[in-house]
């Protein structure tokens, strides 16, 4: 067997290092390639469409666990499905009129029942993230519930009761008829009521399930910018990356929103917000922060983190899966036949004729 | 955890209908219930509320055109439930409460059946129009394809 010189072998074993450091690079690239769908500029492609539609409530029982069992899960959807087919049964084909005075429907539906469930599609499920079912969608507090407003934001809230936000105090004489001045002005109706924003934060920030119907959203992204667009009323909410906040002068109803990467989550960064949308009875210095993350299936892992001083003793985390879904998003153009607000601003106007009646004896 | 149960419990034994977003309390007049029953002249598949306007025939033998308040038309077509699904005719029984405007012949919907009680869209394994997904041999109409990706 021939001897090999020296110099070969030294450039043999350089090779046969260069191989496996070569195979070890590729054997780590192959771990680090994961299925998350990029764009040209490296970062992922969280664009799609999702429905949010959840049984997870935002809040949960004070204290108890923020995790249910296959068991408990198992048992709430099934109890929505046995609550929604009987809503579905047929009812009695010669039935009479509701009771006059009303059917004592409670809420929105203000003593008069609403409609149909084949109109809602509140979801069926609650939410999975890492695996496992989630009694809410907040974990921090780890309690569960949305922190205590402040004094000043308490009297603030109290103050702004028939202000347009999604506030509502029915009269004790007809219940489900709000309290006085709330009909005064189509400015004073709720923003989902004058079609300018979905109710319960479905556009916000924070994206919320609305619990109800039209809760899909779709994200379109290029490298410099993000959107977010809402079903529900219409909303699109446009991410500048990498980008400085407006100056505080500007003011928008969804906040101004800018964006930028940590690894593979996108971060959004937005404060800027008008007094007109108030979350939850926020001023305009609420401040959010969103962190979008790809996980399994194509779905988002979706996290947010609620924080105004002047509103709530604390800062508050929530965290929910978005769902990734093939159906279509479609047009909700919501001004073309809202017959809905001009009959209630004339159903209040009658309503004032009449009361005014009552006090001078019906003439 | 026992709260919860309770509650959807309390729905089951209620069996009051879904509410809607808005001031419903402030649009209908709890003091005027009306049940109406009649052909559909025509839907207005619009948002942020659907109509259905149907005809009622009163006692004296005259002639009302009804509108009847419903929900988002958004997720009914999602369900394959098209602007063919309620074809005018159609002999529907609505039960609410009349517009707090009486001049107004307006309604919410407060429960839609057919004239056997069974619930509008509801009450057959389909709703009787083309493609909405009753029939899995029927290839889905474009821009049906199913709801996917659900946990």
């Amino acid at each position: 067997m021939e001897a090999i010189p020296m110099h070969r072998r030294l450039i043999f074993a350089a090779a046969a290092a260069l191989a496996t450091v070569t195979i070890s690079l590729a054997s780590l690239a192959g771990q680090a390639k994961s299925p998350i769908p990029r764009l040209k500029d490296g970062h992922p492609d969280l664009q799609g469409t999702y429905d949010i539609a959840t049984l997870t409530p935002i809040e949960r029982q004070a204290g108890s666990p923020l995790v249910l069992t296959d068991e408990e899960a198992k048992k709430l959807e099934h109890d929505v499905a046995t609550r929604k087919n009987y809503q579905a049964r047929p009812i009695e084909a010669d039935r009479k009129a509701p009771p006059v005075g009303g059917d004592g429907s409670q809420g929105a539906a203000g003593n008069v029942g609403g409609y149909n469930s084949f109109w809602i599609d509140s979801g069926s499920q609650y939410s999975v993230v890492d695996g496992r079912k989630r009694a809410s969608i907040l974990i921090d507090p780890p309690d569960g519930r949305v922190p205590q407003l402040t004094p000043q934001a308490r009297q603030r809230v109290a103050r702004n009761v028939n202000r347009p936000t999604s506030d509502q105090t029915a009269r004790e004489d007809d219940p489900g008829f709000e309290g006085n001045g709330a009909y005064d002005d189509p400015e004073r109706r709720p923003l989902g009521e004058r079609c300018l924003m979905g109710f319960g934060s479905t556009s916000g920030p924070p994206v919320l399930p609305n619990y109800f119907y039209n809760n899909l959203h779709q994200i379109v992204q290029t490298a410099d910018t993000v959107m977010i667009l809402t079903e529900m009323v219409h909303d699109a909410r446009i991410v500048r990356m990498n980008a400085e906040h407006l100056p505080p002068t500007v003011r928008k109803w969804m906040g101004d929103s800018v964006g930028r990467w940590e690894g593979d989550t996108l971060v959004v960064d937005t404060t800027n917000f008008s007094d007109k949308t108030r979350f939850r009875g926020s001023t305009q210095n609420l401040h959010i922060v969103e962190r979008f993350t790809r996980v399994d299936g194509g779905n988002l892992l979706y996290r947010f983190t609620v924080e105004d001083p002047d509103t709530w003793t604390r800062a508050w985390t929530g965290e929910y899966t978005w769902p990734a879904t093939d159906e279509l998003l479609y047009e909700y153009a919501c001004h073309e036949g809202n017959y809905a607000l001009g009959n209630i601003l004339r159903g209040a106007r009658l309503k004032e004729v009449e009361d005014a009646k009552k006090k001078t004896g019906g003439n | 955890m026992k709260k919860i149960v309770l509650s959807v419990a309390g729905l089951l034994l209620a069996g009051v209908p879904v509410f809607g977003h808005h001031a419903f309390g402030g649009e209908f007049d709890p003091n005027k219930p009306v049940l109406l029953k009649g052909p559909v002249t025509k839907v207005e598949w619009v948002n942020p509320h659907a109509w259905i306007h149907i005809e009622v025939t009163d006692e004296d033998g005259s002639k009302k055109e009804w509108m009847v308040e419903g929900g988002t038309p958004n997720t009914l077509l999602r369900r394959g439930i098209t602007r063919e699904s309620l074809k005018p005719g159609t002999v529907l029984v609505i039960d609410g409460y009349q517009a707090r405007d009486h001049s107004l012949l307006r309604a919410n919907g407060r429960n839609v059946t057919y004239p056997d009680g069974r619930k509008l869209f509801l009450g057959s394994s389909g709703t009787g129009a083309p493609t909405d997904g009753a029939d899995p041999t029927e290839a889905p109409k474009p821009g049906q394809r199913g709801r996917g990706g659900q946990q």
